[in-house]
């Protein structure tokens, strides 16, 4: 799964910790691996902050309420060496101050599309309400009987058990940001895992959590409330080289633009938090690694170099996108693959999916599929191993010129979900078995069916960056690159769902101090653009009967993005405003921000996001209604489509809108303004 | 018509001549310029150690001070106190090398071009008021100065934003800066530059903030070129962003960190010289805040282990060191940007003639009104930290820059340290400030 331009947004913050696990963890830390920490003359220097950080979302309400401790303690230990650590601890109160929305309460009861409703006869579902409703209800769409009614095979598996997954506490998948129109959805649990378990998987720290740890995420099995710990020390030699040794729980932050993860994908990325609106340095996830960095310094032909090899060797952890139900769900994905996971344990009704009549593409009925037969059924995380593990080398020089230059190789995981389509193991809808066995099909092997195992890839990048200054145009460039290999997109036109892609990404950047004397006669204000483009290989498209075919990411796709910050008041007061422009997407945010340190240790700040998209017909792809799993009863006839499958190309927003609408698109109903408030102890 | 290009033929060789012209500075120029009180100081009518200047007698030692100051204490703002002339004897390899390089020097065809400097002070002798390149003369021994040594840190490093009329401290913030010299090194190893240095770095200047919580581990990277008409390269690392970014140069003229003083401030000035052009204006006895620090008022704000005060500030708004002022032999200067856009209009500097330091300036806005006055106060290192005695480096001890325009201002209380142990070259590295991020 991508989505074109995996950025994030500035906003100055810091969260929280327990200062209570300060001294205790890391003395426990030490023990393991570091020299004496409660050695050594040197004290312990502290620094604690408080902030919270409210958040008032159009049509949702409140929609954060965060609560962030943090302690950053150093300390030098002797030898050398020195230690440091970052302790965060969050609760966010969100939960049970707006539960009707984020809550145990959140969510209801939906009904969902159904446009062959003039063509369908009144016949009762399994809900109680008859099959002709523009709008059924979860369990009102065709089932057993219904489908026997309509010349199925009496074994025909549609249909699901209402009690085990009954309409209530759901969504409609979309709702937060699109219609339906005539496309596929399907219900949504909503709710904290400990109050309903429906769908929830653990996509590697999110999808599985229950209410404490949406209010609490730092306090984990993986220990997050240890944000950074680790030591570190310096090497010299005889020559004037050095080696700089860094180990522990840390960030490792490579390239040189903003916002856009171009070379900086070492640390996966907690979108949960506050979706792409914090700073990267507080949603980062760190990770258990190993740096050495050999420090030659000067040679005859350049000013500085230097090679760093990054070893990180903890277990796999993805991006969190965000659980649904939460507040942050980047792209909404986690809201697709929670229901989707529902639909593999439950079933349930999808929207607009049987074509009525059959064969034939204008109107389609709400569908009840049973357990097994669509939908996510696992999540392969890979496991600790040492091949699991990633490594990075990175060369990076200053020539003689003053040209500041990196060239970057990484083999990694992908930190985002791939999905891969199976057929083996899932229950043939139409006949109740397994595989196709109905003539003219029979034999024919299943594929492109809507069951998904998720998978993270192995992910090979290479890549580069370089800055420098264009003195007559008071500005500094920078630049950044990478192509990575191994990539996987969904591709409507593969047996599995999805292709492995090469990816080349580019990001140039400028900034410019600028004198707007009404802004300010003796402070600059900042001027910073940056252009981001991503280029996939061997793109695949192609058109279908009823659409196109292949992979909804662009082949090409630009996003801009502008800062524009100001200082006042002898930089205690800081207005700023950040447009980004999703090109393809078509979506725009703007994100005014007014930072005013009230003290050296009190700050406050305002802000909003606002988004705004043109349309979302251009959002549509092929959503695999017709892909043909299982001709002949899939099969668009009408269109041509023959009884092997492939799609047609029938085309929603959902599944892989998303993809095309980006952070920004797929957030368009997320008005955003808040406050923060940070105090320093 | 062939006499008026005859004339202005002439001219230009004159011009030429005079920048070109291996001037081979005596044993007496440079005894005058390094020890200009070995047989007396300078005396001006009432000017006494301990006299008090202030708003009721301001006017009777007008003579001796510089306008920015004046103004202020006939404003009543600041009263000061006349301090004992001493001599701040500048390290002997600095003379020596003054020496050995005298009349080896010489000014290129175009302003920011040096030829045949080695190290010292370039131009020790006195300076010509008939000299058109005089200031810029004054303005290469400012730059080849022996302040801050081969490599010096500030450490700690208190800088104050105040309100001039409420006195209300805005903010803190606190620093460490460091700076190295790659080339013309005397004092510290290796001698005479360090090597390799394949962009001819003439100098660099590292800085570190500590507090407060938002610039938290900012850090600023500036680089200098030998050549003059290089410009500087500067990298500033975002504590929150953990990145290193490239600024442009001219990042130089904005306010740093919002103060009321910008990078091209530091140290009198802190730019190339070829984007000014220079003027000798005269050299005058005059009070400069030059003084002995241990002999001063100091205060116990803040507090260090090993007991060592700071310079005390008072006056209106807590804007002005509380020193003792020397009346000082001091060559004036005038700097006026090639650059039309640039902020300021003119700098004038006053230049102690003995120490090169710029300890006293005046800025004027586009406008050419009186914009910003910046007092560098200087110790002698013998009254200072044990590690400073006889280093022969004059310390810069406490500054404030004031916006005379926005009654504000910003001062800075320094712990200055010649210790080389605290500037490794691999400090001032980009790699460095990256830290392994």
């Amino acid at each position: 799964m991508k989505a074109a331009g995996d950025f994030s947004r500035p906003k100055l913050t810091v969260l929280a910790a327990a200062l209570s696990l300060a001294v205790g963890g890391l003395a426990q830390a030490a023990d393991e691996n570091l020299p004496d920490l409660g050695g050594g003359a040197a004290p312990w220097v502290a620094d604690v902050y408080y902030e919270n950080h409210t958040v008032r979302r159009h049509d949702a309400g409140l929609a954060k309420f965060r609560n962030t401790l943090q302690v950053e303690a150093d300390k030098p230990m002797g030898d050398g060496w020195a230690f440091r650590s970052i302790l965060r601890g969050s609760w966010d109160g969100v939960y049970r101050l707006n539960r009707d929305e984020y809550g145990r309460r959140a969510g209801g009861s939906i009904e969902l599309e159904n446009t062959a409703a003039p063509l369908l006869p009144p016949v009762p579902t399994s809900a109680g309400t008859p099959l002709n409703r523009p709008r059924v209800p979860h369990g009102g769409g065709i089932n057993n009987p219904i489908g026997t009614a309509i010349g199925l095979p009496p074994t025909n598996a549609f249909g699901f058990d209402l009690a085990a997954n009954p309409n209530d506490g759901m969504r409609v998948l979309g709702d937060r940001w699109h219609q339906t129109e005539g496309g596929v959805a399907f219900g949504v649990p909503v709710r904290p895992c400990d109050t309903d378990k429906r769908g929830c998987r653990d996509f590697g720290g999110y999808g599985d959590l229950k209410l404490g740890e949406l209010e609490a995420p730092e306090f984990n099995d993986r220990l997050d409330f240890l944000r950074e710990i680790y030591a570190k020390k310096t090497f010299p030699f005889a020559d004037g080289t050095e080696l700089f040794v860094k180990l522990g729980r840390q960030q490792v932050v490579w390239g040189r633009t903003d916002l856009f993860r171009v070379l900086d994908v070492i640390n996966p990325i907690d979108y949960s938090r506050n979706n792409i609106y914090d700073e990267l340095q507080d949603i980062r996830i760190p990770m258990w690694i190993a740096q050495g960095e050999y420090r030659m310094g000067a040679s005859d032909a350049m000013q500085d170099r230097n090679v760093q090899v990054v070893w990180n060797f903890d277990k796999f952890r993805p991006n969190n996108l965000g659980q649904c139900g939460s507040p942050n769900v980047i792209l909404d994905a986690g809201c697709f693959f929670r229901g989707m996971a529902s639909l593999w344990d439950n079933g349930g009704t999808v929207a607009n999916f049987a074509a009525v009549p059959p064969g034939t593409a204008g109107a389609w009925a709400a569908t009840d599929f049973g357990p097994h037969q669509i939908g996510i059924r696992k999540v392969h995380l890979p496991e600790w191993s040492l091949s699991n593990t990633q490594l990075g080398v990175k060369y990076e020089g200053i020539t003689k010129e003053g040209l500041a230059f990196s060239l970057n190789a990484l083999t990694y995981r992908s930190q985002l979900p791939s999905l891969h389509a199976f057929s083996a193991g899932t229950v043939n809808p139409f006949t109740g078995g397994s595989g196709n066995t109905t003539p003219p099909a029979a034999g024919v092997p299943v594929s492109r069916l809507i069951a998904f195992d998720v998978h993270y890839p192995r992910v090979n990048l290479l890549g580069g960056s370089l800055d420098f200054q264009i003195p007559d145009a008071n500005a500094a460039i920078r630049m950044e690159t990478a192509l990575t290999e191994g990539e996987e997109f969904a591709n409507t036109a593969r047996r599995d769902l999805y292709s492995s892609n090469r990816v080349l990404r580019a990001v140039v950047g400028v900034d410019r101090p600028t004198f707007i004397p009404f802004i300010s006669k003796t402070r600059a204000t900042l001027i910073s653009a940056q252009l981001f483009w991503q280029h996939i290989f061997d793109h695949e498209q192609h058109d279908g009967p009823l659409g196109k075919v292949g992979m909804v990411d662009w082949e090409d796709n630009f996003i801009g993005t502008l800062l524009i910050k100001g200082f006042l008041a002898g930089d205690r007061v800081s207005p700023q405003v950040i447009m980004a422009r999703d090109f393809r997407a078509k979506a725009l945010t703007v994100a005014p921000q007014i930072e005013w340190s009230v003290t050296d240790d009190f700050k406050v700040t305002l802000g909003a996001n606002f988004k705004y998209a043109n349309g979302n017909n251009h959002y549509k792809f092929d959503d695999t209604r017709s892909a043909n799993p299982y001709p002949p009863f899939t099969t668009y006839t009408a269109s041509g489509q023959s009884f092997v499958p492939g799609s047609a190309g029938l085309s929603g927003i959902e599944p892989l809108g998303r993809f095309r609408a980006g952070p920004i698109g797929a957030a368009v109903a997320e008005d955003d303004i808040y406050v923060t408030v940070r105090y320093k102890f | 018509m062939t006499r008026y290009f005859a004339r202005r033929s002439s001219i230009a060789v004159a011009l030429a001549c005079a920048a070109g012209t291996l001037h081979a500075a005596s044993e007496a120029d440079i005894d005058k310029s390094f020890f200009p009180y070995k047989s007396a100081v300078p005396t001006a009518a009432g000017v006494t150690a301990g006299t008090v200047i202030n708003k009721g007698n301001f006017a009777n030692f007008e003579a001796v001070l510089d306008p920015g100051l004046q103004r202020h204490i006939q404003a009543g703002a600041v009263e000061i106190t006349v301090g004992k002339t001493t001599s701040f004897d500048i390290d002997k390899s600095y003379v020596d090398a003054t020496r050995e390089n005298a009349g080896k020097v010489k000014l290129g065809a175009k302003p920011g071009e040096l030829v045949g400097y080695v190290a010292g002070r370039p131009f020790p002798e006195e300076p010509d008021a008939k000299d058109p390149r005089a200031g810029e003369k004054l303005a290469w021994n400012f730059r080849y100065g022996m302040n801050w040594g081969d490599g010096l840190a500030i450490s700690p490093f208190y800088w104050k934003y105040r309100n001039m009329d409420s006195g209300k401290v805005e903010r803190n913030i606190l620093f460490n800066f460091h700076f190295i010299k790659y080339t013309h090194r005397l004092n510290q190893v290796p001698t005479p530059e360090i090597s390799p240095n394949p962009s001819k770095l003439y100098r660099a200047t590292y800085v570190n903030v500590q507090e407060p919580q938002d610039v938290k581990n900012t850090q600023l990277l500036i680089q200098r070129y030998e050549d003059d008409l290089k410009q500087d390269d500067a990298y500033l690392y975002l504590g929150f962003q953990r990145r290193v970014r490239r600024l442009s140069t001219g990042q130089t003229t904005d306010a740093f960190l919002g103060s009321d003083i910008m990078i091209e401030d530091f140290e009198g000035y802190n730019g190339r010289i070829s984007d000014m052009n220079w003027k000798y204006k005269g050299t005058v006895n005059m009070l400069m805040p030059f003084y002995h620090h241990n002999d001063m008022k100091l205060s116990d704000e803040y507090k260090e282990s090993d007991g060592y005060k700071y310079v005390a500030f008072g006056g209106q708004g807590g804007c002005f060191p509380d020193i003792t002022w020397q009346l000082r032999k001091v060559h004036i200067v005038e700097s006026s940007p090639v650059d039309p856009n640039h902020p300021v209009s003119r700098r004038v500097h006053y230049m102690d003639a003995q120490t090169s330091a710029m300890s006293q300036t005046l800025v004027y806005d586009r406008k050419g009104d009186l914009w910003k006055i910046f007092m560098l106060g200087m110790t002698h290192p013998d009254s200072h930290l044990a590690q400073n005695k006889g280093s022969g480096i004059v310390l810069f001890d406490a500054f404030s820059m004031i916006d005379v325009q926005a009654k504000h201002c910003t001062t800075g209380q320094f712990k200055g340290r010649a210790d080389a142990k605290m500037v490794p070259v691999n400090l001032f590295s980009v790699q460095n400030m990256r830290g392994g991020s």
